[in-house]
């Protein structure tokens, strides 16, 4: 019989296929028990699936780069401490000594009391942590009995479930699952984002489909509209159809875009740069038109080993992206790393107090000035291969800059005297994300080659609100008008001097800002290649004149809802 | 063994954040340590026990600390409760 549930949709797509329900973990475990003289196997069991679960998040953070580090490691590492946790563990090995229970049904007991206790509270916030533990008990679960081999049959399948951990989301992609339907679930969390980056078609929130569904019936899912049916009728497949159409078609147009220019309906050009930290991202960056690379992390060359990488492995990682992107602009950014990124060099200090505001970046740089060295010999020796510019996070005063330039000015000349082919003149550039190197700007303008304004950084640091604390939720918004007048004010002066100025946060590759980002002046943008086609898109449907007489408007605006009122009055309806 | 009586000032409490960070600086101890707070006496060295102390703003807690660095360990969660878990506020 047909029945139809309305969910949220958090990551887009209409998908057709057959059910796989997975109740939630401790629920479809009862009540079992072991013989007296299997009691000490059982806690071997227990032990074993705990290593194995260990050494899954051990693995899947070694896995981890870019931004998905920083938001799905936070929770990877919060789950480490709950497996690890003596309060977990030793109330575990007691139930089953004492109890003589299964591992199982130890699990769903814990997990049973510490619900209870977590439900109880009044904190918002404490009271979701329990979903942290679910999904670690989940993991456990599935490890006692390799149930993550066993949803390999789940290939075809549409999961239906309680709710998804970021983490197991990769997996079940590459098993096959073709979207996911959970009962819970936010379309702002980590999951979904990660769903969306993936294009894993998801609906959250869709209440009673797990209560109705069953293995093998047949569902509709529509990832945009949260729509989910199970059992459809003839209306419901032709609607299917019809959306799956539309959703190739849009696809096909999309991918069209590759060979058109990110040019406004005026005919004024955006440039649209790539933000790239490995080999995949530069080749798709290249294959996409992008006008070059905006930012080139190198972070991912010194992360996730214990010894730094010297000057050829550098300059041979270098020198092959300036070759990828074939004679375009490659801005490659020196080292950003800080307490608060995993690395095992020991570079960044420890323990910092506030590793947001601590020794990073150039800050980091310039106190290990042999790291500095290497890093500038390497580029500079990359840029006798095509064209090179380097980027210096986290600038907060002249000095900074002045200081990098003396090092490249003398480096320069070093290298040329052992007979090195390097470029005439470095052009060095900020990054604008500290407030201070904002306002400070016409101090030190005169020293620099180029701009590009880190909007996560600046956003965070201008209203003091830590991006990665989901207790503050809107808190940490690019859409303040203290952001838009400081963007807007380094953009201006940036263009007065005819120096090139782009915006390479997270704000650039989200095709929904686009015109907001070009009212404030922006003519070019840095932002991931699996995002350039459609802020290619948003692009190519404004009018530069129209945007330009509204902008006005855009900076009077006094509030974040007057902003977004002004957005959604502004972008052309993307579909 | 040392007892101290502490005061939880951050404007978070002991959510999940504060509870890894003093989970973490325990661990480098080796001496036992408890929080008893409303009544309730739980492993310090547990981020669930911490938090299902449910501990907010303005609670006073009692850290125990036993052992051969208890001294160490005492006055290493003292002080990160009086930087407020390095939450900056």
């Amino acid at each position: 019989m047909r029945q139809h549930f309305a969910g949220t949709g958090a990551s887009r797509g209409s998908v057709l296929g057959r059910a796989r329900v997975r109740l939630p973990h401790a629920l479809d475990v009862v009540e079992a028990h072991v013989e007296p003289g299997e009691v000490d196997a059982e806690l071997d069991r227990l032990h074993r699936a705990i290593d194995t679960v260990r050494a899954e998040m051990h693995d899947l953070r070694e896995r981890l780069h870019g931004a998905l580090a920083a938001e799905v490691g936070e929770f990877l590492d919060l789950h480490a401490l709950l497996l690890d946790d003596p309060e977990l563990l030793a109330g575990l090995d007691a139930l089953i000594r004492t109890g003589r229970y299964t591992a199982d049904y130890a699990l769903r007991l814990q997990r049973d009391r510490l619900a209870g206790v977590f439900e109880s509270m009044d904190d918002a916030y404490l009271r979701s942590r329990i979903d942290d533990i679910d999904q670690v008990i989940g993991r456990l679960h599935a490890a006692l009995h390799a149930r993550a081999a066993e949803l390999d049959g789940a290939a075809g399948d549409i999961l239906v479930t309680d709710s998804v951990a970021p983490a197991e989301l990769a997996q079940f992609q590459a098993q096959g699952v073709l979207a996911i339907v959970t009962s819970g679930g936010s379309p702002l969390s980590h999951t979904a984002i990660l769903a969306r980056s993936l294009h894993m078609p998801l609906v959250v929130g869709a209440t009673g489909v797990l209560a109705r569904a069953n293995d093998g019936d047949v569902l509709v899912v529509d990832g945009d509209t949260g729509r989910v049916v199970i059992e459809p009728d003839a209306a419901d497949l032709r609607a299917h159809r019809a959306r799956e159409r539309e959703i190739k078609r849009e696809r096909r147009q999309l991918h069209r875009l590759r060979r058109e220019p990110s040019t406004t309906t005026d005919g004024v050009d955006i440039r649209l740069y790539a933000n790239a930290e490995s080999r995949e991202d530069v080749a798709e960056a290249h294959a996409l038109g992008a006008a070059g690379i905006g930012l080139y992390r190198t972070e991912f060359l010194f992360l996730q080993r214990r010894e730094l990488p010297d000057e050829d492995e550098q300059f041979r990682a270098y020198r092959d992206v300036v070759l990828g992107m074939t004679g375009r602009m490659v801005t490659i950014r020196t080292l950003d790393l800080g307490a608060d990124k995993a690395d095992r060099t020991g570079l960044a200090l420890r323990d910092e107090p506030n590793p947001a505001l601590g020794l990073r970046g150039v800050r980091l740089s310039l106190a290990r000035p042999g790291l500095l060295d290497t890093q500038l010999r390497a580029l500079l020796r990359a840029s006798g291969y095509g064209q090179l510019r380097i980027l210096v996070p986290m600038v907060s005063s002249r000095e900074e800059i002045l200081a990098v330039r003396e090092r490249v000015a003398a480096l320069s000349a070093q290298l040329r005297a052992e007979g090195h082919e390097i470029a005439a003149d470095m052009p060095v550039g900020a990054m604008i994300e500290v407030p201070a190197a904002a306002l400070a700007l016409p101090s030190f303008i005169g020293d620099l080659d180029f701009l590009s304004i880190g909007t996560n950084d600046l956003v965070q640091y201008l209203l003091a609100a830590d991006r990665n604390n989901e207790a503050l939720g809107e808190l940490y918004s690019p859409l303040h008008p203290a952001v838009l007048k400081l963007v807007r004010d380094v953009v201006r002066l940036a263009q007065r001097r005819g120096l090139p100025v782009a915006v390479c946060g997270e704000i650039a590759g989200d095709a929904r800002f686009a015109p907001l980002l070009l009212a404030l002046g922006l003519r070019e943008l840095s932002l991931h290649p699996s995002t350039l086609l459609e802020v290619r898109r948003a692009v190519r449907a404004c009018s530069m004149q129209a945007l330009t007489e509204r902008s006005r408007a855009l900076l009077r605006a006094r509030d974040r809802r007057t902003i977004e009122a002004w957005l959604a009055d502004a972008c052309p309806p993307v579909p | 063994m040392l007892e101290r009586t502490l005061t939880v000032t951050n404007r978070l409490g002991l959510h999940a954040r504060a509870t890894a960070k003093l989970v973490q600086v325990l661990s480098g101890f080796r001496s036992h340590a408890t929080l008893t707070a409303k009544g309730r006496e739980v492993n310090a060295k547990s981020i669930m026990g911490v938090m299902l102390l449910a501990a907010g703003q303005g609670t006073q807690v009692i850290l125990r600390v036993d052992g051969e660095d208890e001294t160490a360990a005492c006055e290493a969660v003292a002080s990160l409760f009086e930087r407020n878990f390095d939450e900056g506020g």
